[in-house]
């Protein structure tokens, strides 16, 4: 078994690989670094960072953008539109207007816009797109579950994709019986699997943190803190996750029992 | 063939079908007690939090690899 880890949009990575050289897992690392160039919001370079600035207009989009686009319309379609990417001004809003490598946001915005529905404020045609004037897409960890199926899928037929932990894990592992992963408390074996944490205990700052909720266009405050999904990938167990985060304690044990294989809920403050 | 005859075929074979029916569903009433869901294995963990797995999923004694927690 061959490991590679690095850090990439904001967050600590991994791939693993068996019967792969280590040089196929650095393409890999140059992969994601290259799409997430594409997808920042951080970067006024990036395509995502010019569509929004291009509200109104049609964009021409790259065909990797365009997918994660239509990736984003998915996870809003599966969540009934609890997980909406086109939360950005909601999060520009509530202070978070940079990466957090570069410090912590300074302001909390405490009365907040729910924002529309992203089927309303987002266009996607093929090889390009459009955003409603004041509209703004984020697509945050949807973009990372999403990125670790595909580059699970390129790397090999047994292998695990960890971005930030959203992961993706295929084939029977080192020792033919699976990927062992830990959740909570409890190590699983994965094997044609994805997984994902949403969490609000990280990328926080005072007043507020990243994950907002649609329904009120404020960060979330559900009463659950962490939730972390199995699923039967990584973009599905993304969408998952936030959702039963953002349902809360008493909707979240139903719906990851109908969506996820395997479940972990916390809302315990740690700290 | 007779129209009659028709009328009465589709008749019988109408009721026959009902009462078919009827004997069937009677025969097979809902199990109340059946579980809803497949047994899983849940636990209040000693992080605090809840943790339950499914039978799709096999929990191990490994030491992981990796962790599903974000960074």
């Amino acid at each position: 078994m061959v490991a590679h880890d690095f850090l990439a949009m904001g967050t600590s990575c991994c791939l693993f690989a068996v019967d792969r050289p280590v040089s196929r897992l650095r393409a890999g690392e140059l992969w994601v670094r290259r799409l997430a160039a594409r997808l920042t919001r951080f970067s006024a370079d990036s395509e995502l960072s010019r569509l929004n600035a291009a509200a109104g207009e049609w964009m021409p989009i790259s065909a990797d953008f365009e997918a994660a686009l239509r990736a984003a319309l998915r996870a809003s379609e599966m969540s009934a539109g609890l997980v909406n990417a086109g939360v950005l001004p909601a999060l520009l809003a509530a202070g978070y207007t940079r990466s957090l490598a570069d410090g912590p946001p300074s302001a909390a915005l405490m009365q907040g816009q729910p924002p529309a529905r992203l089927p309303e404020v987002l266009d996607v045609g093929r090889r390009r797109a459009r955003v409603r004037p004041g509209a703004g897409i984020d697509l945050g960890g949807i973009a990372k579950g999403w990125m670790a199926d595909r580059l699970c899928e390129l790397i090999g037929p047994n292998a695990v994709v960890n971005l930030g932990g959203d992961l993706r894990a295929v084939g029977g592992g080192p020792r033919g019986q699976g990927w062992p992963v830990r959740m909570g408390d409890v190590t699983l074996m994965l094997r044609g699997h994805g997984a994902a944490t949403s969490s609000v205990r990280r990328r926080r700052w005072a007043g507020g943190h990243h994950l907002i909720d649609p329904r009120t266009g404020l960060p979330a405050e559900t009463g659950l803190e962490e939730v972390s999904v199995v699923a039967a990938g990584g973009f599905e167990a993304e969408v998952v996750a936030k959702t039963a985060l953002l349902l809360g304690p008493n909707l979240a044990p139903a719906y990851c029992a109908a969506h996820a294989m395997a479940w972990w809920l916390d809302g315990r403050h740690d700290g | 063939m007779r129209p009659g005859i028709l009328k009465i075929a589709a008749t019988l074979l109408t009721l026959g079908s009902t009462a078919a029916s009827a004997v069937f569903v009677t025969s097979h009433l809902k199990n109340a007690t059946a579980p809803l869901q497949p047994p899983v294995l849940t636990s209040t963990s000693t992080l605090g939090g809840t943790v339950v797995v499914g039978p799709s999923v096999q929990p191990t004694s490994q030491d992981p690899i990796t962790s599903t927690y974000a960074s």
